[in-house]
């Protein structure tokens, strides 16, 4: 099939009708589509003469693979293309950091859902039934579950390497200390989904000239581009990707799924091939949440001051590699909380199992620790007797502090602000349970209690999280921006490869165009690796380095445009030069307007962008890993049914610096979405895993809070501006998911007294039919109700 | 996902969906309103070659007094159920608990009869049609029969409905001041009931006359807490309490990741105490 059949090259115009300058509210150009369905999702690709791919997957968890036999699949009418390993050209493994997975299983298969075939066929289900056709020889081995069995010298490797995929150590200060009051405890993080809503789909199109054009939802689509041109033996050039509509990612879509498969049978059938996988499939299309089981120890003086921290993390990475190792290194960095702690060891270990692979998501691997690290200051509060709240901020780390990884906490830093400000924040008001709506009762709708047993509870936890790609990486990013007249007026074509993922990167690089060159109109071109790679859309990373990259590609325009003007003009202005309103001005001068300037012909520039550097992490884990913080608090306040498990979150309150709010209503939506993300975790989301298999590959028993488990959030914003970023700008996206887990599990713990040390908190604990019993006081200086017979503190 | 193909026949009458069914054997199945059939074919779980579209038999949709008795016909949507006067006045436990099904779209297109002969017992319906000791009509190649709700639900997904019959009508009876409560217990709304009790209640004199008490999900088929409820017979009303602690004795509900077998049955206690609570007060 000719590139004729392709979709449409051509550029579409985004935004022009959706104005605003950085610091105003603006809706995102996506929004207002997707509420009315006409958004185009990847998984609306069409083309005539498309052929549909489906992949045949392992349902064994581990085995060997004996033979693969596909002929009578191939032999089938209306299949076009059966391929396997054998047929893969070039690299038949991928992976970002470790390219250690399979393109198409040979030999083994080492998680459920592994890849094994691929087909291409006229018609989805005649694709679905030739994967039935294919006969594979298994040998059933014996599944590796847990990381600790992982872990044991004598258990089989999964790996040449072993099955340890990374360890991290951290040896801050004396690792010897010793303090008068200790605590100590085990917790646990389940497997959390991304669970984004547009399942994974693309289209790939072969050019006839055996290249290949790929249409995809990802997030980084260079190296999505230069992982498929690895396998597929191409240039780089001849594999050509362009972002298509994506519905959410959340770090689910950083690794490839379909994007080897379908360029592979598009090359092969000679038609365009369109994958798109189905709710089901998805949970096993795409790595989770790493699970994870943390033993830490925190030390104090008697006034509270922290002495030290111990902590041994051990994350299950699942089958293979993908961003293992960052989130290794991430939860190790940030294993101690935002505290001044002046001795630390931490040990971080990521264990290859025969689970699903596990990397990016939302909170990279701060998300865990935190869990760990803020029960554990309840714990210390509650034995010395103090408030949490005065115990976290007579430790929150300051300027000038040192991370435990030896770095200096760089300015701001306002861990003791968002503390009080989220703790001086107005309480929700206690409210009759008889006679309530429904919707604000535990069980909601479902009308089960009328006030029996209905216990609240506060809780607060503070978080923090790097922004950005660290310990060393070139992290970077590439925008063109193009000023010319069309129709008589001055228009900016702005041009990155930043796939917008639903964050609101679009509207925020036409907002920050219009904002440096004074031009009320602006297209923000389709993503697609004709330009430089924007890197991912990830870390909360795109406002500040995609964002930076374009500011700088406007300024050098700008530069541009001044000496156009001087050259026509002279340079004795009285003035400095300045954009506006279409037009060049020198103070408040008009010199010239842009659409005559330009008149004969527009001025493009484009640039790349980098932050500052950062540097890996020595044998002692020290060294400056990272080059932006960000900080949020929550305080949550719950209703639990003690008798039935069940829960309503009645309010969340938070507190996040953020730098300079580009767009309000943007950050409101990022800080209202990762509360959701976080409340799932705390209550909801968990993949729940039995003998290496996905038991709840459904949005039916994979429970996603619904805008009925929401609660209103309360939030104050501070604009604390970092010196070094674009704006004085920090990521927003990623903090608002940290510790608003931690919040609600101590609420409910002020609520009911149990120790709960795992997340999700399932019914069953909080009614006492399963876990430990009863062993605490509510914190002190809670609201929660007070009993006397709940015991104290052993 | 999207089923795997079928052909489909309208039905024009009862009469005509039986001789369908006749027809097509058990290759077919009934179409009501679609909401338990189409997901699980979606799913791959049922793959019928022929759909019998009974959605248009509207002289099945309604709602009569018969007497001690109401009448439902078979195709009479939840949400005319849970908003009929004649059922919330009459039967006040069936408007109400038809109002928990699924979701309003579930509601507005959901069947009765459909949901009865699906056979969930995770539905919230089935288990209330037994603490009513309701009575459905069947229409089959030979005329029509009635059964009593308790011989009604067989198995897992399974009635006492033949290949080639049709539910046609559930009559319930009047409820006269009884006292009554749905309870159900989910994590989300519109999620399928973990457990649900449903509780009715007369009283006499001061002291409980009689107790009928249904399960949700307790067992592959809709079951009755027989120990509470005799417990409860002729009992006072300060017995209430004691006597849901035999809820779940002799049950043996799954585990599965909803909730353990032993979380069910904690369930079924603390719902059953709260229903009859509220079946008391009402």
């Amino acid at each position: 099939m000719k590139a004729e059949s392709a979709p449409t090259r051509e550029r579409p115009k985004i935004l022009p009708s959706n104005p605003g300058k950085i610091g105003e509210s603006r809706p995102r150009a996506d929004g207002v589509p997707k509420v009315r369905g006409e958004f185009e999702y990847s998984s609306d690709l069409r083309v005539d003469g498309m052929l549909w791919g489906a992949t045949l997957r392992s349902p064994h968890p581990h085995a060997n693979i004996w033979s693969i036999d596909t002929a009578e699949a191939e032999d089938m009418p209306g299949v076009y293309s059966v391929l396997t390993h054998e047929d893969v050209p070039g690299r038949k493994v991928y992976g970002m950091e470790v390219p250690d997975q399979p393109v198409l299983a040979w030999e083994h298969v080492r998680y459920e859902g592994e890849p094994i075939a691929v087909v291409a066929a006229d018609h989805p289900e005649t694709a679905r039934r030739a994967l039935e056709k294919i006969a594979v020889d298994y040998e059933i081995l014996d599944p590796i579950t847990d990381p600790a069995e992982a872990l044991r010298e004598d258990t089989p490797k999964l790996h040449l390497s072993g099955n340890v995929l990374k360890e991290v150590h951290i040896k801050h200060g004396d690792v010897e200390a010793t303090a008068d009051v200790v605590v100590s405890g085990e917790y646990e993080v389940g497997m959390q989904d991304q669970a984004f809503l547009g399942p994974e789909s693309g289209m790939a199109v072969p050019d006839g000239r055996g290249g290949v054009d790929l249409f995809i939802s990802t997030q980084w689509l260079h190296i999505d581009r230069d992982q498929i041109a690895e396998s597929l033996d191409l240039p780089p050039e001849d594999v050509r990707l362009t972002l298509s509509g994506v519905g959410g990612a959340f770090g689910g879509r950083e690794d490839l799924s379909m994007q080897i498969h379908s360029c592979m049978l598009a090359l092969d059938a000679g038609r365009p091939v369109k994958m798109m996988y189905n709710r089901e499939e998805s949970f096993y299309g795409h790595v989770h949440r790493h699970p994870c089981k943390m033993e830490y120890e925190h030390g104090a003086d008697r006034e509270g001051n922290l002495v030290y921290v111990k902590a041994r993390l051990v994350f299950d990475g699942g089958a293979y590699a993908s961003s293992s190792n960052a989130v290794c290194l991430n939860a190790g960095t940030f294993a101690c909380g935002p505290y001044d702690v002046p001795n630390a060891r931490i040990d971080s270990y990521m264990l290859y199992t025969n689970n699903p692979p596990c990397g990016a998501m939302r909170g990279f691997g701060a998300v865990q620790v935190c869990f760990a690290h803020e029960t554990q200051m309840d714990k210390l509060a509650n034995k010395l007797g103090m408030n949490p709240v005065e115990l976290r901020l007579k430790n929150a780390m300051k300027p000038g502090d040192k991370f435990p990884f030896g770095q200096t906490v760089p300015e701001p830093a306002p861990v003791a602000e968002i503390l009080e400000r989220v703790e001086n924040m107005p309480m929700p008001e206690e409210e009759e349970i008889i006679g309530r709506d429904l919707r604000r009762l535990p069980g909601g709708v479902s009308n089960v209690t009328r006030g029996e047993g209905v216990k609240r509870g506060v809780g607060y936890a503070v978080g923090y999280k790097n922004i950005g790609f660290s310990a060393g990486f070139d992290d970077y990013s590439t925008a063109s921006i193009a000023l010319s007249v069309e129709d008589g007026e001055p228009i900016i074509y702005v041009h990155t490869a930043a796939a917008e993922v639903g964050q609101g990167g679009v509207t925020l690089q036409a907002q920050i165009s219009r904002t440096e060159l004074g031009v009320e109109n602006v297209a923000v071109l389709p993503a697609d690796t004709r330009i430089g790679s924007a890197g991912s859309t990830s870390a909360s990373r795109q406002s500040y380095v995609t964002g930076g990259a374009v500011k700088m590609a406007c300024e050098a325009v700008r530069g541009k445009v001044f000496e156009r003007v001087r050259e026509e003009f002279g340079d004795e202005f009285g003035g400095e030069l300045s954009m506006e309103d279409g037009s060049v001005l020198a103070g408040n001068r008009r010199i010239v307007a842009l659409a005559e300037l330009l008149e004969n012909g527009g001025i493009e520039e484009t640039v790349v962008y980098r932050h500052k550097p950062t540097y890996p992490l020595d044998e002692n884990g020290q060294g400056d890993a990272h080059f932006q913080f960000a900080f949020a608090a929550h305080r949550a306040v719950v209703e639990v049914d003690e008798e039935l498990g069940l829960v309503r979150v009645v309010e969340i309150a938070t507190a996040q610096d953020v730098g300079k709010i580009m767009n309000p209503q943007s950050l409101e939506g990022q800080i209202q979405g990762g509360v959701a993300q976080g409340l799932g975790l705390a209550l909801l989301e968990e993949i729940q895993m039995k003998d290496g298999k996905v038991q709840n590959a459904s949005f039916t028993d994979y429970l996603l809070p619904t805008i009925l488990d929401m609660p209103p959030v309360r939030m104050e914003v501070l604009e604390l501006a970092d010196p070094d970023s674009p704006y004085g700008l920090k990521g927003v996206g990623e903090p608002p998911t940290i510790s608003s887990t931690p919040a609600i599990v101590a609420a409910l713990r002020d609520a009911t007294g149990r120790e709960l040390n795992r997340v999700p908190v399932k019914p069953e604990q909080l009614a006492g039919i399963e876990g430990e019993p009863i062993r605490r006081a509510p914190q002190p200086g809670s609201r929660g109700p007070v009993a006397d017979d709940l015991g104290s503190e052993a | 996902m999207i089923p795997l193909k079928f052909d489909y026949e309208v039905a024009e009458s009862a009469q005509h969906a039986v001789e369908l069914l006749g027809q097509h054997g058990d290759e077919a199945k009934l179409l009501a309103g679609g909401h338990s059939l189409l997901p699980i074919m979606k799913l791959r779980l049922a793959a019928p070659t022929v759909l019998i579209d009974i959605g248009r038999l509207n002289d099945l949709n309604y709602v009569r007094e018969d007497g001690d008795k109401l009448a439902i016909g078979a195709m009479t949507r939840h949400t005319d159920v849970e908003h009929s006067d004649l059922v919330k006045s009459e039967c006040g436990i069936l408007a109400y608990t038809a109002g928990l099904v699924g979701d309003p779209q579930v509601r507005h297109r959901g069947t009765i009869g459909g949901s009865l002969a699906h056979g969930d017992a995770a539905s919230d319906l089935p288990g209330v049609f037994l603490a009513l000791d309701a009575e459905f009509k069947i229409t089959g190649s030979g005329g029509d029969r009635t059964i009593a709700a308790a011989d009604f639900f067989e198995d897992y997904l399974m009635t006492a409905l033949a290949p080639d019959e049709i539910l046609t009508e559930v009559r319930v009876p009047k409820l006269n001041g009884a006292g009554w409560s749905y309870r159900k217990f989910n994590r989300r709304a519109q999620d399928w009931a973990v457990v649900g009790v449903g509780a009715i209640l007369e009283r006499s004199n001061g002291s409980i006359s009689s107790a009928r008490i249904g399960f949700t999900n307790m067992a592959s088929v809709p079951v009755r807490a027989s120990a509470t409820e005799q417990a409860l017979s002729g009992a006072s009303v300060d017995s209430i309490a004691e006597a849901a602690e035999s809820a779940a004795d002799g049950t043996s509900p799954s585990s599965d990741i909803a909730a353990s077998s032993e979380f069910r049955q904690h369930l079924a206690r603390v719902l059953t105490k709260r229903a009859l609570d509220e079946a008391l007060s009402r």
